[in-house]
């Protein structure tokens, strides 16, 4: 699975003050710490940005594509920061992060996208908010490819669907529904490759633990055929279990999944936060803060 | 083909739980199927219904409707609480310690406790005593009036996160019973349990109180998260929501717009009196449906409704 670091984003105190003052160190000292850890793509999370999107962009891709030779992913509802940062990377093909299934977005950005053959991360988010099911998922999906593919001529590889990932503590059902939307996937959008914002699924539990909850999560997801992550560039663990090194782990979250009944007993302790976790990711057990502690 | 009924597959049990002391004492919960599902299961202890009393005389605030069952008493609590109990045959009486409130009267702490005391006194049916969900001004009042009325194995209501170890302990220390109660969250409802157990609270002396939005004013959240609860408990053998649960439907129906317009503000709603007594009444049968085992009720009409319908369902 590839691996997108969220990480270098404006909501950041550290890094948001970094982007503000302009001041480059900061930013490419965490470049490199991605490079390191293997990230597939560097997002660039700029927010919003107003009125200085399109000079921040410009300002921030060379000085990344100063110290790294990775791709980058632009990541703002900017239109004209995006166009910024399209011209600006030199050394990689962007991503654009993201096109929203709305009437305003794709007449913004396909064109843009075609324009500079970028990636784009097609967001199921439509013009009235999130989807409800995994058909509404597939109806807005196949809306878009087909605007992207035959409209626009973009080819299918360029475009990374993004089912949207939902907090555990309040929507578990909407995870339900991005798993049976990935069963889909294949048959509604061939060709197309598939991302998601993992770490919303432990937006809201305690911070320290949601690692376990992201590394779960990515799983279920893989086992799904989910082609690509947005996720934390600082968890070592689950950049593991998402290149495959850890397939015991793997194993044991199927059966979670399979319904396969797990002697508790038998496990570590380590095991059993793993089960656990899965269990109240898949609803099988109700979440709560202390899920890891009954 | 013979036609086969489908048939839904139990696993948990929801626990009794039993309020007040001596031979009036009601043990509620104990069901192991939804709600009336006696098709499918056993529910032994039918759901109640508990009788408001205020601490203060709400005539300000209570529409001609509510008032008329209760005009003879309504500035004295403790003959209210008998006339519930005498006339109107309650099981179990909630008092909301209106006066309390720092937003309204602010009445101090010990005064609050010493009404409460009156009416707790003035009936041999358990009670519940409910606060303003103020956690500073809650904490003092309960400290009080679970010391006060130890023996009588009193509800109290609400517990929230934000003050649960304080009125928590207070329950422990004396006996009493802790309502726990979490905004319209099957997650935090969840949560709070736990915190309590950690605390020391018996699952004998534990209710939810899942929070009630009333007809028109979010019962319908109420209604799923009820639901929701009963599912875990029951189908999914969750260990933590296996307790009996409480709306507070009284309340909730009689402070919404609808339930206070007069025949002259809004005629095209029908006939005042009846509309609140019938707002009152559904709001109690859908959320009997949806599980709960208690609900807090005000008019005498709508109480006798909502029995006359327990009694044909059980």
């Amino acid at each position: 699975m590839k691996l997108i670091g969220e990480n270098l984003n404006i909501m950041s105190k550290k890094y948001g003050a970094a982007l503000k003052a302009r001041d480059a160190q900061p930013l490419q000292e965490l470049a490199l710490e991605q490079a390191k850890a293997g990230m597939d793509w560097i997002d660039l999370n700029i927010g919003p940005a107003g009125k200085t999107g399109e000079e921040l962009m410009t300002w921030l891709v060379p000085k990344i594509e100063e110290v790294v030779d990775i791709p980058l992913a632009l990541d703002t509802s900017n239109v004209k920061a995006i166009a910024a940062g399209l011209k600006a990377c030199k050394k990689n093909r962007p991503l654009i992060n993201s096109i929203m299934v709305r009437p305003e977005r794709m007449d913004a950005l396909l064109p843009l996208a075609k324009e500079h053959d970028a990636e784009f991360v097609g967001l199921l988010w439509g013009p009235e908010g999130m989807p409800r099911d995994e058909n509404e998922r597939g109806a807005l999906c196949a809306e878009l490819v087909y605007r992207a593919t035959d409209e626009f001529g973009i080819s299918a590889e360029r475009i990374y669907i993004d089912p949207i990932q939902t907090p555990v503590n309040v929507q578990q059902i909407q995870i339900m529904s991005v798993l049976e939307f990935m069963k889909m996937f294949a048959d509604i959008a061939p060709g197309c490759r598939s991302t998601i914002g993992l770490s919303n699924v432990s937006n809201g539990p305690p911070d320290h633990l949601r690692p376990i909850l992201n590394q779960v999560m990515v799983i279920i997801l893989k086992r799904h055929g989910l082609y690509s992550a947005i996720v934390d560039c600082y968890d070592t663990r689950l950049h593991a279990i998402a290149r495959g090194e850890l397939p015991q782990i793997e194993a044991l979250v199927h059966k979670v999944e399979d319904g396969e009944q797990i002697d508790m007993k038998a496990l570590s302790d380590e095991e059993r936060k793993y089960v656990k976790t899965a269990k109240v990711i898949l609803g099988q057990t109700l979440y709560s803060d202390s899920w890891l502690e009954v | 083909m013979t036609f086969q009924p489908s048939k839904q597959v139990y696993s948990g049990k929801i626990r009794e739980v039993t309020l007040g002391a001596g031979s009036k004492a009601v043990t509620i919960g104990g069901k192991t199927v939804y709600s009336f599902h006696s098709f499918e299961g056993a529910m032994p202890n039918p759901p109640r219904i508990a009788m408001e009393v205020w601490d203060k005389d709400p005539s300000s605030e209570w529409p001609e409707a509510a008032k008329a069952p209760f005009s003879d008493v309504l500035g004295d609590p403790a003959a209210w609480a008998r006339k519930c109990v005498g006339e109107y045959g309650a099981e179990i009486l909630v008092i909301q310690t209106k006066s309390a409130d720092p937003n309204g009267d602010n009445r101090p702490a010990g005064e609050v406790a010493d009404v409460v005391k009156k009416i707790v006194d003035a009936v041999d049916v358990p009670v519940i005593v409910w606060g303003v969900a103020n956690h500073d001004k809650d904490v003092e009042v309960m400290r009080l009036v679970t010391e006060k009325c130890s023996g009588r194995r009193i509800g109290v209501s609400p517990v929230e996160e934000g003050d649960y170890k304080q009125i928590g302990a207070a329950c422990l220390g004396y006996k009493q019973v802790v309502f726990a109660s979490s905004p319209i969250d099957v997650n935090l409802a969840k949560q709070l349990n736990i915190l309590l157990g950690n605390l020391g609270v018996s699952t004998d002396d534990l209710i939810i109180d899942p929070t009630t939005g009333g007809l028109g004013y979010g019962l319908e959240y109420t209604h799923s998260v009820m639901e929701r609860i009963e599912q875990a408990a029951l189908t999914q053998e969750d260990d933590k929501l296996q307790q009996p649960i409480i709306a507070n439907v009284a309340n909730e129906t009689w402070k919404c717009k609808e339930a206070n317009l007069s025949d002259a503000d809004a005629p095209e709603l029908g006939d005042a009196a009846k509309r609140a007594v019938l707002m009152e009444a559904i709001t109690a049968v859908d959320l009997l449906v949806a599980g709960a085992d208690l609900v807090v009720m005000r008019h005498p009409e709508a109480v006798n409704l909502v029995r006359s319908y327990i009694s044909k369902m059980m």
